[in-house]
């Protein structure tokens, strides 16, 4: 009943408890804090002082502590179950699986990405013919892109390509910063839908109208156009769909829930959009180091093209082969999570029934 | 067995309380129930945007100072190199642009899965990121909920709003779409942290165990006189701890305003006098409750002895050791140390429990009124059975 008794006799340990987080904190082992906290028996120390305060804690009613030793309590605990129970350090192998299993699976699968896939491709292609013909839609590519930008790119693409090898890690960088960022920005509005569709239907009618343009008769530096853009065409062109179509996914599970409630929802398809995404990132990465280091040199146009085919042969492979529904995925999934809250339930039948029988 | 049977009781309640805790933060409050796989329930504290906003603005700093302290190390050593080769300048220039970008997406996602939660603003601020079932975050939601950070931060308004010279660059951003899901999500997630399934808690570095201390010997004093028979009940005993913890920072009026809700029934059930200072009687309800050591010790009442706050007495022209000891007999022992009353300070003995004998709670009381203290200091009869 003697709540200053108690306390008093508790505290020893609650503050060695304090003093063990604090070098967890700042060194991540108790190894500093005295000779007998190092190494395991410092471990098995923690650990039995951090079983101690949970009991505290649980009694803390029963003895009728006052309500700020129980705010102390509950920090205390909270601080020490922060230092025992850790972040995993990201396993190297992870993000192999999940680019090279988990990845395929969901853009096989994904109806968002086949929108996206659509909504890109076909934008695309319709404003390519529609800046092409002069005659039927004429000034439309001029209004799209504004004159200036296209006669400047027609411009920078009359002399042959060659950029000296030294700019190409420059090129390539600049390329990974401008268009991975613009996926992953695409990929982040995706979760208010409307940006995202708005980012994607932009790039694609730019694009489209910018070769519609260099596809016209008697433009000066067409060809070394098409044949800058053919080598990293497939994996960017890609790529974009890609980002669009994981941030679809992840507007639709905040919009479209599937009987789920709506966090539940989102936190789902939150899951499933970040194997794509990383897909996506990474072939915006391979594509501006094409961009950066193939398409702009003095190959032969025959490499570019090889590398072209090569590359989309690739991604055709990646999305069929790896990506075709398979069952044994589903149990070697690293995303196979339970909530903490479906096992508590699963648990007190048991529970209540030993209690029963007692 | 028992006693077995009363433990495995609690611990299923503690069960069930947690589990309704899952379900639902509790209304009003910002605080949120995590079940440990040791089978408790503690609580967090959530953090709202009033604690964020400076973390943000602190990974801000940090994310720039990082890359201009970066950035400058490499061009140091590319500038030595390209006098080697001319190979050298793009290649930090490319260097540079690379870490501008990873710095700029994946700070936060870095920070986090490698720092248990935290980036150095949050650990400046004393905030940290969990998932919702309070698991540490895993990489994964750590890189979604980072990622996602630039939704958040949506609608980007333009400089061009105040300055129509200024070509519209829509590049500030307002943070209006993340504020509004934190207001409007239980447990104060934005959009990122909704489809994470991450959120952020108050991780405080610095507190200590409060220990409310008694100085005050009018305390004890007053709490031996409380009923033996009287049982403080669990909700009585939370509401005087929580008056104890508080009353430092009111006013002596306010606290005997805050008190006398209490202390006005109390004081008809203890039959005491009614000019006793309310806070003086709750927190002498607070020391019998937590601190007094038993109820079976006599307390030492020291030169308080002589007086008694009980309403029959207020009358009594003299001595007081008769109906006291008949009164309570096991909570007065030692009545051979008590001191002769005398005359003169049975007349004043009553002020001694009244709020207006000591300007202060803290302040100990006199030891014995002086005789001269009625002429010096009137008001201290106010209220009184003169």
């Amino acid at each position: 009943m003697n709540v200053a008794k108690l306390l008093e006799k508790r505290r020893v340990d609650w503050t060695e408890l304090e003093r063990l987080c604090e070098a967890m904190e700042l060194r991540g082992s108790t190894d500093s804090v005295s000779p007998q906290h190092r190494g395991a028996s410092g471990v098995a120390r923690f650990s039995s002082l951090y079983r101690a305060a949970c009991a505290d804690l649980a009694l803390a009613d029963a003895y009728q502590l006052p309500p700020n030793t129980v705010t102390y309590l509950h920090r205390l605990v909270a601080r020490a179950h922060n230092q025992l129970y850790r972040t995993h350090t990201p396993a190297p192998g992870g993000w192999i699986r999940i680019l090279f299993q988990e990845a395929p699976q969901r853009i096989f699968n994904d109806g968002c990405v086949r929108v996206a896939t659509l909504v890109f491709f076909g934008l695309f292609a319709l404003s390519m013919v529609m800046g092409a013909s002069e005659a039927q839609f004429p000034g439309f590519a001029e209004r799209i892109c504004g004159t200036k930008m296209l006669e400047g790119t027609a411009e920078s693409f009359k002399e042959p390509l060659a950029v000296r090898p030294e700019e190409y890690t420059a090129r390539a960088a600049f390329y990974i910063r401008h268009n991975t960022g613009i996926g992953l920005q695409c990929f982040a509005y995706g979760i208010l839908l409307i940006p995202c569709l708005v980012t994607l239907a932009y790039n694609a009618i730019v694009l489209g109208a910018t070769f519609g343009y260099m596809s016209r008769d008697g433009i000066e530096g067409a060809d070394h156009f098409f044949e800058f853009v053919t080598a990293h065409g497939p994996f960017e062109l890609t790529a974009i769909a890609l980002s669009a179509g994981a941030g679809l996914r992840l507007g639709m599970g905040l919009f479209y829930t599937r009987g789920m409630s709506r966090v539940d929802s989102v936190r789902q398809s939150g899951r499933d959009a970040v194997p794509v995404m990383a897909a996506s990132a990474t072939m915006f990465v391979l594509a501006a180091f094409t961009e950066g280091f193939l398409s702009p040199s003095g190959a032969p146009y025959l490499i570019k093209v090889a590398w072209s085919i090569f590359s989309s042969g690739m991604i055709t492979l990646y999305f069929v082969v790896l990506g075709f529904p398979r069952n044994e995925s589903e149990r070697g999934s690293l995303v196979r999570t339970a909530r903490y809250a479906d096992l508590v339930d699963s648990r007190v039948p048991a529970d209540e029934g030993d209690r029963d029988a007692t | 067995m028992a006693s077995g049977g009363d433990n495995r009781g609690t611990a299923v309640d503690h069960f069930r309380f947690s589990i309704i805790c899952m379900a639902a933060v509790q209304p009003l409050d910002t605080t949120i129930a995590v079940v440990t796989p040791e089978n408790i329930a503690f609580e967090y504290q959530l953090a709202g945007p009033f604690r964020r906003l400076p973390a943000y603005l602190i990974d801000l700093a940090v994310r720039w100072g990082v890359i201009v302290a970066v950035g400058l190390a490499i061009l140091i050593i590319g500038g030595m190199l390209s006098a080697l080769s001319t190979f050298y300048g793009p290649l930090t220039f490319a260097f540079i642009v690379i870490l501008i970008f990873v710095i700029n997406w994946f700070y936060g996602t870095i920070g986090e899965a490698y720092f248990n939660g935290r980036t150095v603003g949050k650990w400046f601020c004393g905030i940290r990121v969990i998932e919702v079932d309070g698991r540490p975050v895993s990489p994964r939601s750590a890189l979604l909920r980072n990622l996602l950070r630039i939704a958040d931060l949506a609608p980007v308004a333009a400089i061009n709003t105040w300055d129509p010279d200024v070509p519209p660059i829509y590049f500030i951003p307002t943070g209006i779409i993340g504020l509004v899901t934190m207001m409007m999500t239980e447990r104060m997630q934005r959009l990122g942290d909704l489809a994470a399934g991450t959120m952020v808690v108050v991780d405080e570095r610095k507190w200590q165990l409060p220990i409310a201390k008694v100085d005050d010997a009018r305390v004890p004093a007053l709490a031996s006189y409380v009923p033996g028979d009287y049982l403080v009940t669990r909700k009585m005993a939370r509401t005087l701890a929580t008056y104890v913890e508080r009353r430092h920072f009111l006013t002596p009026p306010r606290r005997r305003e805050v008190a006398r809700n209490l202390s006005d029934p109390l004081i008809e059930r203890f039959e005491f006098r009614q000019d006793i200072d309310p806070d003086l009687l709750l927190y002498a309800l607070y020391y019998k409750t937590f601190l007094a050591d038993s109820m079976t010790e006599p307390a030492d009442l020291g030169p308080l002895a002589g007086y008694s706050p009980l309403a029959k007495d207020a009358d009594k022209p003299s001595g007081l050791a008769e109906p006291l000891q008949s009164e309570i007999p096991d909570e007065l022992g030692k009545p051979a140390q008590r001191q002769p009353v005398q005359r003169r300070q049975t007349t004043q003995r009553g002020d001694v429990w009244s709020h207006s004998s000591s300007s202060a709670a803290a302040n100990p009381p006199p030891p014995a009124p002086a005789p001269a203290a009625p002429t010096s200091d009137p008001p201290r009869t106010a209220g009184d059975g003169q």
